[in-house]
């Protein structure tokens, strides 16, 4: 047997569990037998309904699925707006941009109009 | 042949039998045999409390199948059997739960190892890490003492499988004791 298995032995030797232990068994094996379940609580067993974690769950899924949706429409419509935004924001510069060269393009022929008087 | 009602009973007509003693009461059964039980358990789940809970689990099975028992020696096979299947069961119904951590788990009611409790430990938490059948292989080996062919008989699969087991965890577990507790003679 080699170091490894020799340790192994003493990793692994028996324990006693905790005192009474022999009493407890006895008593619940000399307690009340329980109940044989009656053929409806049998059949209750077939039809029972998901387990608490599968009800919270859907209760989650079902709560958060329109909140997610209700979330994304209105970031979509934020983003749409924004974009409507930028581009009056991009056109009213162009306006302006043109207006002004319109403005200068007045000045010089008057400066040159002024210069030949 | 067989106790009932936690009276014992000679067996004196089979000569087998008698050659392997009266089968005691029940509450003897339970004084006798809770150390090997509670161990087969509490070296598997690594849980005081599960452990306690699954032994009494096993003597109760035994109270309702008193009569089905036929001698001392089927006494420990069967208690045993039981042991290992409620183990593998339990640790398959908790294999959602979060792992236990080895410090949370409360000392055996054992005697403190005097050459090398570190080692001990390392070894317990390592046994505790490999897979169900192959830890309750190594557990069935070392802490009963039991052969392959017993192993095989008591965990219902081929003697090759039980020694394929075996020696697959004691490689693994030279590999990662190596690797955890360092250069040692292993």
């Amino acid at each position: 047997m080699s170091y490894l298995e020799d340790e192994l032995k003493k990793a692994l030797r028996r324990a006693e569990p905790s005192a009474g232990f022999a009493e407890r068994v006895l008593a619940r094996a000399n307690g009340p037998a329980p109940a044989e379940p009656s053929w409806w609580e049998r059949l209750a067993v077939l039809v029972r309904p998901p387990r608490m974690q599968w009800v919270a769950l859907s209760l989650i899924v079902s709560i958060m699925v329109p909140v997610a949706g209700v979330q994304y429409r209105k970031e979509r419509q934020a983003r749409a707006e924004g974009q409507r935004a930028k581009e009056q924001l991009v056109f009213a510069v162009r306006m302006a941009g043109n207006r002004l060269h319109r403005v200068q393009q007045k000045v010089l022929e008057m400066g040159r109009m002024d210069t030949r008087l | 042949m067989s106790i009932a009602g936690g009276t014992a009973i000679r067996l004196e007509e089979d000569p087998e039998l008698a050659e392997q003693g009266e089968i005691p009461a029940f509450a003897d059964i339970v004084r006798e045999h809770q150390g090997m039980v509670f161990s087969l358990a509490y070296h598997f789940l690594h849980d005081r409390g599960l452990a306690e809970e699954a032994a009494q689990e096993v003597f109760l099975e035994l109270h309702r199948h008193l009569g089905t028992i036929e001698s001392r020696s089927h006494l420990v096979f069967w208690l045993r059997k039981v042991a290992s299947r409620r183990c593998i069961d339990q640790i398959r119904r908790r294999s959602f739960w979060p792992k236990l951590r080895l410090d949370e788990v409360p000392e055996p009611a054992a005697k403190p190892d005097e050459r090398d409790p570190m080692l001990s430990r390392a070894l317990a938490r390592l046994v505790a890490s490999l897979p169900e059948k192959a830890r309750m292989v190594v557990v069935l080996r070392y802490q009963e003492d039991l052969g392959p062919t017993e192993i095989s008989q008591i965990l219902d699969m081929p003697v090759a499988t039980v020694k394929s087991h075996l020696q697959r965890s004691l490689d693994m577990l030279r590999d990662k004791l190596a690797r955890s507790v360092g250069e040692i003679a292993i």
